[in-house]
């Protein structure tokens, strides 16, 4: 199998909660996007958070490329691995200027640099008027903030985008413009893909090589 | 009675101060504060606490030997690192230790320039020095660490949010939370330079009046004053550098995650 990131056996807990886990196993190929399903507290967002190595694993192995995730030093990781809440995180400064905060960290120094046009090009994409670029970012709305977070992941240019229910926030045709941006994003280099945590059965009609992976907590005995 | 116009209090004097303690009690019984029954236990309290320090230090000052100061100090500094902990609940590890550290290395670290390099007694390691000015510096760099610790667990689990989003943005632990560690020392050192802002025109620092009131010129007391001011800034610097320094890491797991306990708090 040459998938682009496997994951075998992930568990963790939910937080606060003694007893239930989410322990599951999946792959994820180039180019495709593997959605994540299930009622709500099944440990969708759970298992993204684990992915991205924001909490700790309590067993399991996971591969990118046919890599250890461990060999990757975690800065690295979260880099190539990006997550992205369901909740858009706003930090003071312009919207732009929030484009650019993780391009101040030494991890992705010398690696990725802000381009300008092309976050120009994908906030244009996604219905984001030109007058807002400079406009107070805690003043978007909730939908503004999630496309803003969104083209902010995209722009660090991770291999695997870890999206949490990326469209909660969005309406109909801002719904679809997301989807049809993460679908060609997918496909626009190798070795790129993205998990997404999805409600709405419709939003992902329209992504090509879609997979589905169907999410349980479990109890222990 | 008459050395360079030192007054001594003596046994009736003292006496005599009671008259403000039966002040202070009429006020509580007139306006049924209830606070009588405190207001006497901690009359007698204090009266007992100081005359026993002043025989102790009496006491030491007359040994004046670094096998009495070094232990002394080391216990002063244990008392005050762990009243410097004891409000802080946030935190995801018991802080005793790294306040300890902090209050220890801040208090030897300045106490030693003050009294080695700056006043230079003979020999140098005199008690009657020693004791007063590491006394000053660690109440006031224990205040500090308090105010700095209380105020980075609360900066950060406010904003947990940001600091989550900063990790998956690539961020190491320090770049995450480097706003707020920043926050945390300000918080901890402004009371100091707001103080030698205002010293000499809102107040006259206790420590000058003391030694007025002994006989000494204000001239050369303000000079005394001066020393205390700055060395106290300075140690609030270092105690609440090093609080933070040692803190701040123990929020993380070694793979750079936000320890569990700190989102469920």
């Amino acid at each position: 199998m040459n998938s682009l990131l496997i994951f075998e056996n992930l568990r963790r807990h939910f937080e606060g909660e003694q007893g239930r886990y989410v322990m599951e196993s999946g792959a994820l190929e180039a180019g495709g996007i593997l959605v994540l399903k299930g009622p709500s507290g099944a440990g969708k967002s759970t298992l993204l958070r684990t992915l991205a190595r924001l909490v700790p694993p309590q067993g399991g192995e996971v591969h990118l490329q046919g890599r250890d995730w461990f060999s990757f030093p975690f800065t690295e990781w979260r880099c190539l691995v990006q997550y992205v809440p369901q909740k858009p995180v706003v930090f003071s400064g312009s919207l732009i200027d929030n484009l650019m905060i993780p391009f101040t960290l030494n991890s992705l120094q010398g690696k990725v640099s802000f381009d300008r046009n092309r976050a120009e090009a994908l906030l244009k994409q996604l219905d984001i008027p030109p007058h807002l670029f400079n406009q107070t970012a805690a003043t978007l709305s909730g939908g503004e903030a999630a496309r803003m977070a969104l083209v902010r992941a995209m722009l660090i240019d991770p291999e695997i985008l870890l999206l949490d229910e990326p469209t909660a926030y969005l309406d109909g045709e801002n719904r679809s413009r997301a989807m049809e941006l993460i679908g060609e994003w997918v496909k626009a280099k190798h070795e790129r893909g993205a998990i997404i945590v999805s409600h709405n059965d419709e939003d992902l009609e329209s992504l090509p090589g879609v997979s589905i992976l169907n999410i349980t907590a479990r109890e222990e005995e | 009675m008459a050395h360079s116009g030192y007054i001594p209090i003596s046994y009736w004097q003292l006496l005599l101060s009671v008259i403000l303690v039966l002040i202070t009690g009429m006020i509580s019984a007139l306006l049924g504060l209830g606070l009588i029954k405190s207001l006497l236990w901690g009359t007698l309290r204090a009266f007992i606490q100081l005359t026993l320090i002043g025989y102790i230090l009496t006491y030491i000052f007359k040994l004046n030997t670094l096998l009495v100061i070094i232990p002394l100090v080391l216990l002063q500094c244990y008392i005050a690192s762990r009243e410097a902990t004891r409000r802080i609940t946030k935190a995801p590890h018991n802080p005793a230790i790294a306040s300890f550290i902090s209050l220890t290395a801040s208090t030897v670290i300045v106490g030693l320039i003050v009294v080695v390099v700056i006043i230079g007694p003979h020999p140098w390691y005199n008690a009657q020095v020693m004791i007063p000015i590491f006394g000053m510096i660690m109440g006031n760099s224990m205040n500090a660490i308090a105010l700095s610790l209380d105020r980075l667990y609360s900066e950060v689990h406010s904003h947990l949010e940001r600091v989550e989003q900063m990790l998956a943005f690539g961020a190491s632990p320090w770049e995450s939370i480097v706003e707020y560690l920043r926050k945390s020392v300000t918080a901890g050192m402004l009371p100091t330079i707001n103080g030698l802002m205002i010293v000499g025109i809102v107040s006259l620092p206790g420590m000058m009046t003391g030694q007025i009131l002994a006989g000494m010129s204000p001239a050369l007391a303000v000079r005394y004053q001066f020393v205390v001011m700055v060395m106290i800034a300075a140690a609030t610097a270092i105690g609440c550098l090093a609080i933070v320094g040692l803190s701040y890491y123990r929020m993380f797991t070694p793979d750079g995650a936000l320890v569990d306990s700190m989102r469920q708090i």
